[in-house]
């Protein structure tokens, strides 16, 4: 028997289906957990069956919120969501060590009434995911949508938006997300909260301590410095119920797993593990971890009620630095765990991310194909003082990403120069096996760019995490970011689109962009390029506007007491955690679909300016038929016009133009703090999603195809000659003062990459990808063979992971689109 | 009236017996886990399903 299975999982090795030897190397625990999440990443763009919307948050919370109606927000907040945090339905999965989830059951998905009513009417629309009864869930929706109708987040900010803004942020066509703090990435103090030096305990004194100093003011000589104060203390007031409230909640969870153990669970070793889960339960988040088991339930009830509060769309974590310590503690130097048996909590804790579903609408669930948000943990890297602070940690967790297989959370992992080979196996092995992960990030480039575009101290650039895909933001008290706001995401393609139609959008048919001049009309390649640049101004004017306000305003239209309460600034100034007093800034606009505008401009300049071929009557008029009927001009546009990607100095250098010339109005844009707006080209699947809204292109586009797969990586299939090539035209501009981060997808072969020397050639390929000074690069390793097999066979083929954009996903779980997307990108040959 | 507090899936709070938990064991079709509800010990439990006297 032993030798069958032996020669099986061999045989699995041999043909890399690393999905069944994961499955039969991990531990009976994970995989008993691994098989129980209810999957609430969305397929294509539908939800899994089975998977209902939370009726209980909803009802609780605004069963809090008409009862408070006399306080103000952040009391209020903190109140309704003390409410829910006390009555809401808890459970705790057999096998599990660590526990909380942000919904009542295990298969249902969150929904925050009082952010968007725009996502509460698809949510009461959608079909599927109503719980049953049906008709019964259907009034009570109805009920709350009608009572949030108007009063959301979103529907406050639209009353103060500029109109015309609103009108064209909400055509969909140019930027994706929402401007509140409701649907946003929200940075931690991660300094403050995980350093094991505090539990809420210890914030509830802090802020005693604070209160009692507020009160003896306001009680003392008048003035005008203390009128703050009086808001201050109602703040305060709200982030210590919060702590209170989640105090509580663990306390739950802690009875729980107690009565299981005492009434229910006949099994020894089982009734231990839940007596440890309700004694982990009574000492955290209430006071400092003092175990591995009780640091991660720690950051997990953090990441938990953080998310009672608020559709946190990322999760900027660094778990190796943070936990680290204590795995050190346990498995080195106390050995109170086996190594095994910290393998199985390090992957229970990639699991418990994984269950974590909210209501997306489809615009997020399209353009985020899979999964529920882009939880982006980062590793590796260096301490403060610039030492290595890859620990055994990093290891474990790479040695469970390859036994759970999750395709959310991912890891980026910071490389630099003195990462040891045993770590940078380890990483490698992840993206042999298919995980798509980690990214690799060029460590000392991204703390630098940090420290140019905001200021931040090298020491707290030190200890940046991913805010969401791709961008650092360091976890300090000045330097989190509790805000970032999906809608800074341009949908960049349309600068070069509206630079040929004088601002014109003949998708949706309006005038959007400010008018350039008649195209046809245009002389030389530079009046093209100033109607380039005066658009993509326009664009990123827009959206940041946009979402500056909504984050000067967020505190009045949202407010987050449990953000406030575990930020150190806010702590201590008694101020909303997204106020932007005390922080330093650290913004910066997304840009998908940003490679079609240098093909684009390369393609007129060349066929247009340059040779002659055409004219710019002939282009425009062919555009605007979608190039029907101009198909042979079409061909020469997309075969005879240089590409991005081949090293060829004719595309590279309008790309390196087009960049600098973004960085330069990136800083005369100011965020709330009055800090940089840089540019970060990254797309995760909204080149799919923007497929039918992006009108015919110069690089040979037509509306409906698939646009390229974003950052700064060249079209599927148009990067001719080789990895080197790409690498050589990305090396072309400045990573640290040319934007935030740039994002490069590579394509490997698993032949070529197997054994030893596999490992080798990439190794000598990521040299010189550093040598080169690029920020990121991410892989995908799994063959043509495989991925058509799983798209005729996807239920063999179901644990398929792929690298989408800025996450991974299960193959099976994107559009055929998307899949196809994939495939044609170019496998390249080290 | 039959109330929860007859009932064998309710555990009374230590320091408030007239509340606790309704704790059931529940088994869905991928996983099975414990699930606890917080309810008064007088709430009516006539129409629960899931009432089993003590």
């Amino acid at each position: 028997m032993v030798n069958a299975a032996t020669k099986e999982l061999k045989k699995h090795e041999k043909d890399q289906e690393w999905w069944w030897v994961a499955e039969k190397t991990r531990s009976k625990r994970l995989d008993y957990l691994r098989k129980a999440v209810w999957k609430k990443g969305a397929i294509g763009g539908a939800y899994n069956p089975g998977i209902k919307i939370d009726l209980e948050r909803p009802i609780l919370f605004t069963e809090a919120w008409k009862e408070n109606d006399q306080d103000p927000m952040m009391l209020r907040k903190a109140k309704a969501i003390a409410h829910v945090l006390e009555n809401i339905s808890i459970f705790i999965t057999d096998q599990a060590q660590l526990v909380g989830y942000i919904g009542s059951l295990p298969h249902t998905i969150q929904w925050y009434p009082e952010g968007a009513s725009i996502v509460n009417e698809e949510v009461y629309n959608e079909p599927g995911t109503v719980p049953e009864p049906k008709e019964k869930s259907l009034k009570i929706m109805a009920e709350i949508n009608d009572y949030w109708g108007g009063q959301t987040a979103i529907d406050k900010l639209g009353r103060v938006l500029n109109p015309e803004d609103l009108v064209k942020y909400m055509s969909g066509v140019i930027g994706w997300g929402v401007p509140t703090s409701a649907y946003g990435y929200a940075g931690k103090d991660y300094e403050y909260i995980l350093t094991g030096k505090r539990g809420f305990e210890d914030i509830i004194e802090e802020i005693d301590g604070y209160m009692d100093e507020a009160e003896k003011r306001t009680s003392g000589e008048p003035g005008p410095d203390i009128f703050p104060l009086y808001d201050k203390m109602l703040n305060w007031e709200a982030m210590q119920i919060i702590l209170e409230a989640s105090i509580n909640f663990a306390g739950r969870y802690a009875r729980l797993a107690r009565v299981i153990s005492e009434n229910f669970e006949s099994n020894p070793k089982r009734k231990e593990e839940l007596m440890r889960i309700s004694e982990t339960c009574e000492q955290v988040p209430a006071k400092p971890p003092r175990t591995l088991q009780e640091s991660f339930q720690f950051d997990w009830f953090v990441q938990t009620l953080a998310r009672f509060e608020a559709y946190e769309g990322s999760m900027p974590c660094r778990p190796d630095y943070y936990h680290g310590p204590y795995y050190d503690k346990d498995v080195n130097i106390d050995k109170r765990l086996t190594k095994e048996e910290a393998l199985d909590l390090v992957g229970e804790f990639m699991i418990r991310t994984y269950e974590i579903g909210v209501f997306a609408p489809r615009w997020a669930r399209e353009g985020l194909q899979g999964i529920t948000g882009t939880w982006v943990w980062t590793m590796g890297g260096v301490n403060k003082d610039g030492s290595d602070a890859c620990n055994d940690l990093t290891i474990a967790f790479m040695q469970a990403a390859r036994l759970v297989r999750v395709s959310n959370p991912t890891f980026g992992f910071r490389w630099h120069p003195g990462v040891k080979d045993e770590v940078m196996r380890e990483c490698f092995e992840c993206i042999r096996h298919g995980l798509g992960y980690p990214s690799m990030r060029n460590d000392p480039i991204l703390v630098e760019n940090t420290v140019y575009w905001y200021g931040h101290p090298v020491e707290e650039a030190r200890t940046w995490v991913h805010q969401a895909c791709m961008s650092p933001c360091p976890t300090t008290k000045h330097g989190f970011q509790p805000m970032r706001m999906a809608s800074a995401t341009a949908n960049t393609a349309k600068m070069v689109e509206y630079a040929l139609s004088d601002g014109f959008d003949r998708v949706v048919q309006m005038q959007m962009g400010p008018k350039t001049g008649d195209p046809r009309k245009f002389k030389d390649f530079e009046e093209l390029f100033q109607a380039w640049t005066a658009q993509m101004e326009w664009l990123m004017n827009i959206l940041v506007r946009t979402v500056n306000l909504g984050r000067a305003k967020d505190p009045e239209f949202f407010g987050r007491p449990f953000l406030s309460a575990i930020s150190e600034r806010s702590v201590e100034s008694g101020l909303d955690a997204v106020s932007p007093e005390g922080e330093r800034g650290n913004c910066w606009v997304t840009f998908f679909t940003w490679v079609e505008n240098a093909d684009s401009l390369a393609a007129v300049k060349k066929l247009v300016f340059d040779e002659k071929k055409y004219t710019m009557d002939d282009l425009i008029t062919a555009l605007e038929a979608d190039w029907e009927g101009h198909e042979e001009m079409r061909l020469d546009f997309v075969n005879n016009a240089p590409k991005w990607g081949n090293d060829d100095d004719y595309v590279d250098d309008i790309m390196v133009r087009c960049l600098k010339e973004v960085a330069r109005h990136s800083h005369e844009i100011k965020c709330p703090s009055g800090n940089n707006w840089p540019a970060l080209p990254e797309n995760v699947s909204g080149n799919i999603h923007y497929a039918s809204l992006v009108g015919a292109l110069p690089n040979g586009r037509r509306l409906g195809d698939a646009l390229y797969d974003g950052g700064v990586s060249p079209g599927p299939g148009l990067d001719k000659k080789g990895p080197s090539a790409v690498l050589k035209s990305c090396s072309k501009f400045d990573h640290i003062k040319d934007g935030r981060a740039f994002l490069l997808n590579q394509r490997l072969s698993p032949t070529q990459l197997s054994g030893e020397k596999g490992f080798k050639l990439w190794k000598s390929y990521m040299d010189t990808w550093a040598d080169l000074g690029l920020d990121h690069v991410q892989f995908n390793m799994v063959d043509d063979t495989t991925l058509r097999a799983a798209q005729s066979d996807p239920e063999k083929y179901a644990e398929v992971i792929v690298r989408v954009a800025g996450y991974s996903a299960h193959f099976v779980d994107i559009s055929r689109k998307t899949q196809d997307n994939i495939i044609q990108r170019t496998v390249v040959g080290l | 009236m039959t109330t929860c507090n007859e009932c064998t899936n309710f555990f009374p709070l230590e320091d408030d017996p007239s509340t606790g938990d309704c704790v059931q064991r529940v088994v869905d079709p991928r996983q099975a886990y414990y699930k606890a509800k917080p309810v008064d010990e007088d709430t009516d439990a006539s129409k629960c399903d899931q009432f089993q006297k003590k």
